[in-house]
């Protein structure tokens, strides 16, 4: 159990990593905006009518949220590599028969983008009544996590929790999983595998994985394990991402909440 | 584990492997691809993988421990519990269901259910370690089934391109297909053609990808040969896990130099030095064939180095699946044998600029290959004008369900569906009607009788009808069949095909599946519209599985009122 020993350091590296919400600041939009300006070359694409300018590698997500849309994301975290998976980010363009996953398209001269249409806003919708269905609740404790009351917001945003869609949960929580830090709470596991990508990408440590598929994927370690005999380090970049609160910080939830599976929402 | 050991990030350190683990790793350990062979390898001699073993390859493949754990688990034909390996598998694909696969998975004791076989034309096949049986009725007695049926000659006189020798004697051995012209083309094109040549009669040729997406070959090898970087490699996908497909194994059984040939064609005009073919762990023996094949080939100077003495340098490697539908999906294919976890990668990039290790790949079809000696032996013009009206070449059909004359067909594009189903299969059973089809295998949805009798065997046609042609497998479900069963049938395989990557697919094929099963809004229109809906959220699935799944519930809608008003009635 050498690994426990870290904790305390990496835990220090959690609290400071950077902002996740893939948001840019003011003064740095000016700053990118006054860069762009400079070249006269930048190809540009229609966003919602307006003419954007953008550099080449760009994706329609980046060009969006750069723009100032509010695209909605479940998959996304701006640390890693886009998944494509959450499908919640699609727009519309122009010549394409359906919606593209915005944030794995890359911008393309020309492009014109339409990105909040009613049909899309429509899709959205379903996406997240399908996903509110898998879950045994979706609004959790804001201590669970930094980002685990993205998909409750998202939710409530869409009204998409009225309940369509009733059918099997995904997912099973192990309560049995004696670690002190980190509660996996899987029962509000919605598969969009940050954990396992920030596990791998940010943090090097490749403890976590996904086992089965389809509707029956389960966040695992080897062997259906516990934490503490894997590769896990504690370092809690996991919780950070997860943006539903299967995976929370079980500190914070003993000192605040009640700290058991239930409990603390 | 046990915790104690030493890890670095999610690698194994210093676990020790037992000296026979070693030498099983240690013979593939150092050719491309290794990890399918060598969990193989386990599997067979184990009887299943267990945790060990899983141990032992993450540690010298240098693979993370959880990671591996994940991957193997993906893969169902993988036993991870003692003596898994000969556990009875029954088909019980949509044909075989037909059949009564079910009565014999109840009359065989610790029998499992397995999706589709590949064996529609075919008595129900099951696997037990290796081999293929099939039972008899009513006795129940399990028979060897080494072979799989040939091909009849074609019913309607058409002439054929990939079956066009496939019937003659000897063909599956060396001798039989030289006699038969095999190996004229690659000779022909190692001697007097350039690479780029090959690839201009391909174009010339119109031959386009018959794995379901329909791209030009020519042009996909050009993209290859032009792009940088190397080694370049060549796919083979003989995955075939499209319910109600079987052309490419009766390829590979009774003619399997021509899928090598094709190989080492795409290999000489891309610029490849590499092949892998990669074939589903279903057919076992078809694993054997072409084993046995490359070996004569590779004997006989037409593979490795220096072939036919021109210099040209390719390498053949067989790779196992090991039961997974989505691996046929390029992407995914990929990744699986890469070692990685099979899921579908994002394209943009393609294969054809970054496929096997990121590196420029053809990947193709058995069919599409098969295709290629033909072609540059007889001449584009003549493939081209093979097809009727304007349409160029044929494509083989896996014709299966309730007709008379049940196997394999090779059409030319443009043939009415009726000819096929009537003319040259026999039509229905006797006393029987056609209620309806599915197309593309399972993947284009179910066409009703009416449109059964317009359409012709095209893609334009057939997704005119709201369907697709897809890689060409068609059931036939007549009037005794309940064709709600049967959508919730496809919506079962796709639900346990979902790799889970992508939300649509992964939530919604099993939303489909319970709504299909009786679940959902007991009120007709909130239940329609619950499907409705899923299926517009599938067309946005990151792959073809998750917009197939909703082909079948949105053709079932449309197409079926009436049964379906009666099922929730
Ligand atoms: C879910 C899914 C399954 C597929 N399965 C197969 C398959 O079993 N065999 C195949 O050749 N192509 C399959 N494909 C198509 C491949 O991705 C790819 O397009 C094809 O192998 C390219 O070869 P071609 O151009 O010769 O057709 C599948 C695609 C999807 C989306
Ligand atoms: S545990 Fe959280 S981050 Fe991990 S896959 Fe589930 S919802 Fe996503
Ligand atoms: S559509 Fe289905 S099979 Fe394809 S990536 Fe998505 S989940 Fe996987
Ligand atoms: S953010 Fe693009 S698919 Fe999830």
């Amino acid at each position: 159990m050498a690994a426990v020993q870290h904790v305390s350091i990496r835990e220090f590296g959690w609290l400071c990593s950077p902002s996740l919400s893939g948001e840019v600041s003011q003064p740095q939009l000016q700053q990118i905006m006054a860069s762009v300006n400079q070249s006269q070359q930048q190809p540009k694409i229609t966003l919602d009518g307006e003419q954007m300018e953008f550099s080449p590698g760009e994706t329609v997500y980046e060009v969006a949220t750069r723009a100032g849309k509010t695209v909605p994301t479940l998959c996304y975290d701006p640390r890693l590599e886009a998944f494509g998976s959450c499908r919640l980010c699609v727009v519309e363009v122009a010549g394409q028969r359906t919606p593209v996953a915005s944030c794995t398209t890359q911008a393309e001269d020309g492009m014109e983008v339409t990105t909040a249409s009613a049909k899309v806003e429509g899709l959205r919708r379903t996406l997240l009544e399908l996903v509110a269905s898998e879950n045994r609740e979706v609004a959790v404790d804001a201590l669970r996590g930094v980002a685990s009351q993205e998909l409750g917001t998202l939710v409530e945003q869409y009204d998409a929790g009225c309940g369509r869609f009733a059918g099997a949960q995904s997912g099973a929580s192990r309560p049995d999983d004696p670690n002190p830090f980190i509660l996996r709470d899987y029962d509000l596991c919605i598969s969009c595998y940050r954990c396992v990508r920030v596990c791998a990408e940010q943090e090097g440590d490749y403890a976590i994985s996904i086992a089965n598929r389809g509707f029956a994927t389960q966040i695992t370690v080897e062997f259906g394990g516990h934490l503490q005999d894997s590769a896990c380090t504690f370092c809690g970049q996991c919780v950070q991402t997860c943006p539903t609160g299967a995976l929370a910080d079980k500190k914070a939830l003993r000192f605040a909440g009640d700290g058991t599976l239930n409990g603390g929402s | 584990m046990t915790g104690q050991e030493q890890r670095t990030g999610g690698y194994t350190e210093n676990i020790v492997v037992a000296e026979t683990d070693l030498t099983l790793i240690g013979r593939f350990r150092d050719e491309p691809a290794p990890l399918l062979p060598i969990l193989h390898a386990f599997h067979n001699r184990d009887g299943f993988i267990g945790s060990e073993a899983i141990e032992a390859i993450a540690k010298e493949l240098r693979i993370p421990l959880a990671d591996l754990y994940g991957t193997v688990t993906f893969y169902h034909h993988f036993a991870r519990a003692e003596g898994g390996l000969q556990r009875p598998r029954v088909c019980t694909g949509p044909v075989c269901r037909q059949r009564g696969a079910l009565e014999i998975v109840e009359s065989l004791e610790g029998a499992e259910e397995m999706p589709c076989a590949g064996r529609c034309d075919d008595p129900v096949p099951l696997l037990i370690g290796h081999e293929t049986f099939v039972v008899s009725a009513p006795l129940h007695t399990l028979q060897r089934r080494i072979s799989s049926p040939l091909p009849v000659p074609n019913p309607g006189g058409r002439e054929e391109c990939v079956f066009a020798e496939i019937r003659a004697p000897e063909r599956d051995s060396l001798d039989g297909y030289r006699r038969s012209g095999g190996y004229d083309a690659l000779t022909q094109a190692v001697q007097g053609q350039s690479p780029t040549d090959v690839i201009d009669v391909l174009k010339e040729s119109k031959l386009a990808g018959r794995g379901g997406a329909g791209f030009p070959t020519g042009m996909k090898w050009q993209f290859v040969r032009e792009a940088p970087g190397e080694p370049k490699s060549i796919v083979c996908n003989a995955d075939e896990g499209e319910p109600g497909c079987f052309k490419d194994r009766a390829l590979m059984d009774h003619d399997p130099f021509a899928v090598i040939e094709g190989m080492t064609l795409a290999g000489y005009a891309t610029g490849a030095d590499r092949g892998f073919l990669y074939l589903r762990y279903e057919y076992p023996e078809t694993n054997t064939r072409l084993e046995e094949a490359i070996s004569a080939a590779e004997e006989a100077g037409l593979l490795g180095e220096n072939i036919l003495g021109s210099g040209f340098t390719f390498r053949l490697y067989l790779r196992r699946g090991a039961g997974a539908y989505i691996c046929g999906e390029e992407g995914s294919l990929l990744n699986s044998l890469e070692g990685k976890h099979p899921f579908p990668r994002n394209r943009p990039p393609f294969p054809t600029t970054h496929g096997f290790e990121n590196l420029p790949t053809a990947v193709n079809n058995v069919e599409t290959l098969c295709a290629v000696p033909q072609i540059l032996r007889r001449g584009a013009e003549w493939y081209q004008k093979l097809g009727l009206g304007d349409h160029a070449g044929t494509k083989l059909i896996s014709l299966s369900g309730d007709v008379q004359r049940p196997g394999n067909y090779e059409v030319p594009f443009g043939l009415p569906l009726r000819t096929l189903l009537h003319d040259w299969a026999g039509g229905p059973l006797p006393g029987r009607s056609f209620q309806a089809a599915s197309m593309a295998g399972l993947s284009g949805g179910f066409l009703a009788s009416e449109a059964l009798e317009s359409v012709t065997l095209d893609e334009p046609s057939i997704r005119g009808a709201g369907s697709m042609l897809g890689a060409g497998g068609v059931i036939v479900f007549d009037d005794s069949r309940d064709i709600v069963d049967a959508a919730r049938q496809a919506m079962a395989f796709f639900a346990h095909e979902s790799c889970g990557k992508c939300f649509p697919c992964r939530i919604g094929t099993q939303r489909l599946l319970e709504r299909l099963s009786g679940g959902g809004p007991g009120e007709l229109d909130a239940w329609r519209r619950e499907i409705s809906d899923i299926g517009d959220v599938l067309e946005l699935s990151a792959c073809g599985l998750g917009v197939a799944a909703g082909f079948v519930s949105d053709s079932l809608l449309r197409n079926f009122p009436e049964q379906v008003e009666a099922f929730r009635g």
